[in-house]
């Protein structure tokens, strides 16, 4: 198998994209499990459907690792692979006619603690999920990209081809509307 | 109004459930199952560099097709020198254009210093000297 001593958790991403591209599938069975977990947090975020989010990660991957001759470090892989994931769930929603099936029941699954907290706090997630979908796509995603994965705006700039700046006030934009909706 | 601290820590709540009910083994499985079925079809250098090209030469010759069409065809009027007319002229002829050229232009500014040593030029020097006072 070729470049074996690459599969351990110390090899980088970059490392492990090189051993893929020559042919190492291991190589791409240690990126999802890197980063799979932050990817269906990103669409579930993004408004994927409990029940696509499987899919969705994986369609995500498969596109991400045919199109990775496009990957030219630019941003790490992980933020690349979450504006992969923004099209794919861009595209899923044409597919599925442009309906909206936002993530209420986020929290739910949860049952330690006060029932009636989680019942409040659920209630709020699910108004933060429904604030979000009404974003304009680039708030959405520099909103989720910055306080869900914790980027810093020159990150999500480069993956984004925005620039720092830009990605600073349509953070503060989507907070202030996300705000406002929330009340 | 929720703060900005707070909004933040609910974003990072955001999808929690989704990601923890993710099996990640099964995902890598299918992946790595379905680019084995249908492995990337990566484009080589030299194509990209033909489609480069092709890209060039379809831009060129739409660009050129627009230009042909909203551009009146220059080649219908070619330039025209006056002093292409002059071929079939004798000397005296000559000579006499130059003198009405300078009648036309106004008497106090000759073009040409001394019109009389114009006399003194044959039909190839006199064509010359009306062609450069065409430009």
């Amino acid at each position: 198998m070729a470049h074996p001593q690459l599969r351990t958790e110390s090899a980088s991403d970059t490392g492990l994209i090189a051993a893929w591209q020559a042919g190492d599938e291991q190589a791409a069975t240690e990126l999802v499990g890197r980063h799979a977990r932050a990817l269906a947090r990103y669409l579930a975020g993004a408004g994927a459907p409990d029940a696509e989010v499987d899919d969705l990660v994986q369609e995500t991957f498969i596109r991400a690792f045919r199109g990775v001759d496009r990957f030219r470090g630019q941003c790490q892989f992980r933020t690349w692979l979450l504006t992969i994931g923004g099209n794919v769930l861009k595209d899923y929603g044409r597919r599925a006619g442009r309906r909206k099936v936002l993530p209420l029941d986020e929290g739910v699954h949860d049952l330690t603690g006060d029932p009636h907290e989680h019942a409040v706090a659920s209630e709020v997630e699910a108004r933060l999920a429904a604030g979000l979908q009404v974003l304009p796509r680039l708030q959405r995603e520099v909103f989720l990209l910055r306080a869900q994965q914790g980027l810093d705006y020159g990150e999500i700039a480069a993956a984004l081809r925005t620039t720092p700046g830009a990605a600073r006030v349509h953070y503060h934009h989507a907070v202030r509307r996300l705000k406002e909706m929330m009340g | 109004m929720i703060d900005d601290t707070k909004l933040e820590n609910l974003a990072k709540r955001l999808g929690a459930a989704a990601a923890e009910r993710l099996d990640v083994g099964a995902t890598a499985r299918t992946v790595v199952a379905a680019l084995r079925r249908q492995p990337a079809q990566r484009r080589t250098w030299i194509e990209l560099h033909w489609m480069r090209v092709a890209a060039a030469v379809v831009v060129l010759l739409g660009g050129g097709l627009i230009v042909r069409q909203t551009v009146p065809d220059v080649s219908e009027h070619p330039n025209h020198l006056v002093a292409d007319d002059l071929g079939d002229l004798s000397t005296d002829q000559l000579k006499d254009v130059l003198d009405r050229f300078d009648e036309i232009v106004g008497s106090t500014t000759p073009l040409l210093d001394s019109s009389s040593d114009l006399r003194e030029l044959n039909d190839e020097q006199l064509r010359n000297v009306l062609r450069s006072l065409e430009g």
